[in-house]
């Protein structure tokens, strides 16, 4: 029986969409090409997680704790960037005023009142995933380089808000808040409870990006990270899930300003201004966006790079803007891309896309 | 027998001479924290170089005698490259690893603050040259409790620095222009220092009688003219640069360029770098320090001080004098320890630190803190003849005895 002219249309927009389908699956597929064997990734994360919980216990001092909680709760912003990024691609270079949007709020309501660290934490994290939400609104309609540019803005705006907002903000001086409100039998004045208290926080982290990644939410950003006139044209609310995306980001950074808050317990605008947001944009890059691990491993560079190798502040920005160039033409998807590589060249594969993807690497 | 005798005798001088030895080993670990690198880095090198020259001193002349000890500072430096997590660390390091019995620093608001919530549960002392501080030194802040007991802020309070600048620079300047000054512009860096230092000058001013407009720029500004060009439209007998040095460096030169006023002050810049720099005006310019200028110093005791801190290899810069207010604590705070006979009791050196007074080099009348552990003392002002680069002619107005009107002292 001949096909009309009408179901003939049908079958090709049916193949179109199909092939449209199969394209954008190949594309969203390309970082996944060599999954790591799931073993390898279990023992890794097993690896990971006990030096981690282990660190205050293998004596390298107050000193060396105190960075890893500065370079834990900076990762834990690091993954809101890093899947607003590696995930979405859309780029920010004012992510450090999101967290500092966190920051302010648990602080004002601890100063004016007077709710402790965990009452004001889901309404500071809220708030920054409102915030987040608002600033990505132009990404609707604007993308890329223009996007970074309202960042950045963003960031110096926040900046003079704070510093002219009287006592409320606290103006330049900043705000003082207490120690964290004790659990029962845990006082986050010891250090090492403190380190627990942040490492709690970055697993819940890693699990929610891991979880992301593998579900059906992590391809759908990926889709519109490929090909944002492709995704949409199969269905996908771009719109929706660009600022969805972007509001958990901001729940990310309101949880690491609150942790970062109550790890100084004095905060001032200084904090959340450009250079720290470019140090985010800089870790997140270096660390590989696209991996499970690399936000961590972004943190740890830049935090421990100057303790390290004695580098006055000079000298870091000189070292992390050669270690950036490196990247970008040897490791185009990171560190965590190069140990991947490195790992899959040994095992006898080998990624040159250098985007292993959502918990792979 | 006679041996065995000889032997003996020798073994106990032996014996002697090593606990001797171990007596004059006797350390007292106190840490520096300071910004030896990073934006900070002029302000910060003046605290390490202080106290070196402080550590030295104390050690040469014999150490501190506590009870039947004796003990020699043993300095512990950390840089926090302008960075308050460094700080924080650097801290929890000194305090915690070291164990530290006190530390000096560190040279901004927001790293001392951050830094006290650890030196205080540790019972650390603290010796921060921030006149800020009193932003938080109050009575249940310092309380046995609070969580600044344990800090002291070594530079004045900040309506007394004001007030005794603002006497100071009136009086100078009245003398060489026409009429008496009436209208002040105070141009000072939009930041936490700047903020809160401006708050008491202006207000310091009011009360000699000024009609002050404040105008601020962005902190990293480097072209002033836009800003400058506007204050010249208010016409003002002197623009005050105020906080910070660094950047007046900057705008000064722009603003004789434009002719802005017929007078300037410039804060935290020291005769010493202003004849270094060569720089010259047509109209009377006047320079405070920080509290006490090394180019041109009244003082002997300041002259020779600088003499000995320059010697130890210290650069000369616009906040070298910065020095001077961390200087006299460590003997001060040597005297607390001899006086208390303990070097672990810190509540009882609070309680002598704050009872006691001391003579330094800082100021010529003893150094008293007052019950928010604030010391006192004038800030030096000097004026540049005009056409000249080292011609200065100084003076040091004592502070006010209240904060003037709408000054709520904090």
């Amino acid at each position: 029986m001949p096909m009309t002219d009408n179901s003939a249309a049908k079958t090709g927009a049916a193949t179109e969409g199909a092939r449209a389908r199969d394209r954008l699956a190949l594309l969203t597929a390309d970082n996944a090409s060599v999954p790591l064997p799931a073993g390898v990734q279990a023992v890794t994360a097993i690896l990971l997680a006990a030096l981690l919980i282990a660190l205050p216990w293998l004596g390298l001092g107050y000193r060396f704790l105190s960075i890893a909680i500065t370079t834990l709760y900076t990762a834990i912003g690091l993954y809101g960037l890093g899947l607003q990024f590696g995930q979405a691609g859309i780029m920010s270079v004012g992510h450090a005023a999101l967290m500092g949007v966190g920051a302010y709020a648990s602080a004002i309501l601890s100063v004016q009142l007077g709710l402790g660290f965990w009452t004001s934490l889901p309404f500071a994290m809220a708030l920054s995933a409102i915030v987040g939400g608002v600033i990505g609104l132009p990404t609707l309609r604007v993308g890329g380089q223009h996007y970074i540019i309202i960042t950045f803005c963003f960031c110096a705006l926040f900046v003079i808000v704070l510093t002219n907002g009287g006592t409320f903000t606290g103006s330049a001086t900043g705000l003082d808040v207490g120690s964290v409100t004790p659990l029962p039998g845990i006082n986050f004045d010891k250090l090492s409870n403190n380190y627990y208290l942040v490492l709690a926080a970055l697993f819940l982290a890693l699990a929610a990006t891991y979880l992301i990644g593998i579900s059906r939410y992590g391809r759908t950003l990926r889709a519109i990270r490929e090909n944002e006139q492709l995704a949409r044209s199969v269905g996908i609310n771009v719109d929706l899930h660009k600022l969805g995306v972007l509001m958990v980001s901001g729940l990310f950074a309101g949880l690491a300003g609150v942790l970062q808050l109550y790890y100084l317990r004095h905060i001032s605008p200084t904090l959340f201004g450009a250079f720290p947001s470019l140090y985010l944009a800089l870790m997140v890059m270096l660390g590989g966006a696209r991996y499970l691990y690399g936000p961590l491993i972004g943190a740890v560079i830049v935090n421990f790079l100057p303790e390290v190798l004695n580098l006055d502040p000079v000298d870091s920005r000189i070292a992390y803007g050669v270690c950036l160039l490196l990247v970008i033409l040897l490791l185009p998807g990171g560190v965590a891309a190069g140990i991947k590589n490195i790992y899959c060249a040994l095992a006898g594969g080998f990624d040159r896309q250098g985007g292993g993807l959502n918990g792979r690497a | 027998m006679r041996q065995l005798g000889l032997g003996l005798t020798m073994a106990a001088a032996g014996l002697a001479m090593a606990l001797q030895t171990a007596r004059a080993d006797e350390e007292l670990p106190i840490g520096v924290i300071a910004a030896q690198s990073g934006s900070f880095v002029s302000a910060g090198n003046t605290i390490v170089g202080a106290a070196n020259l402080a550590a030295q001193q104390i050690n040469d002349a014999g150490g501190i005698k506590v009870g039947d000890k004796t003990y020699k500072i043993k300095l512990y430096i950390r840089d926090n490259r302008t960075d308050v997590n460094v700080s924080i660390a650097a801290a929890r390091e000194l305090v915690n690893d070291i164990g530290v019995k006190a530390i000096w620093g560190t040279e901004t608001h927001d790293f001392s603050v951050s830094m006290a919530k650890i030196t205080g549960p540790a019972k650390v002392l603290q010796f921060s040259g921030n006149s800020s501080l009193g932003a938080v030194l109050d009575d249940k802040a310092v309380a046995d409790d609070g969580w600044l007991h344990y800090t002291f802020q070594s530079e004045p309070q900040e309506w007394q620095r004001s007030g005794s600048t603002a006497k100071g620079v009136l009086s100078l300047l009245t003398s060489q222009l026409k009429s008496p000054p009436k209208h002040s512009v105070v141009f000072v860096g939009n930041d936490a220092t700047g903020q809160y230092l401006s708050s008491h000058y202006v207000k310091a001013l009011e009360a000699e009688g000024q009609k002050v407009d404040l105008v601020q720029y962005p902190p990293d500004t480097t072209d002033f003219s836009p800003l400058l060009t506007r204050i010249k439209g208010m016409k003002p007998d002197i623009v005050h640069f105020w906080y910070n040095g660094d950047s007046t460096l900057t705008a000064f030169p722009q603003a004789l360029k434009l002719g802005v006023a017929p007078s300037y002050f410039l804060f935290g810049v020291d005769p010493g770098i202003y004849q270094e720099r060569s720089l010259k005006a047509d109209v009377p310019v006047t320079l405070s320090c920080v509290p006490v200028c090394w180019g041109s110093s009244p003082f002997p005791e300041v002259k020779q001080y600088f003499e000995k801190y320059f010697g130890l290899g210290a650069a000369k810069g616009p906040q070298s004098s910065v020095s001077l207010l961390y200087y006299d604590y460590f003997f001060w705070y040597a005297k607390a320890l001899e006086k208390v006979g303990k070097i672990d009791d810190p509540d009882a050196v609070v309680a002598e630190l704050l009872k006691s007074d001391y003579k330094g080099v800082v100021s010529p009348v003893p150094l008293v803190f007052n019950k928010h552990h604030q010391v006192t003392f004038a800030t030096e002002v000097c004026m540049v003849e005009p056409n000249t680069s080292d011609q200065f002619k100084c003076a040091v107005e004592q502070p006010p005895a209240a904060p003037p009107p709408g000054d709520n002292g904090g």
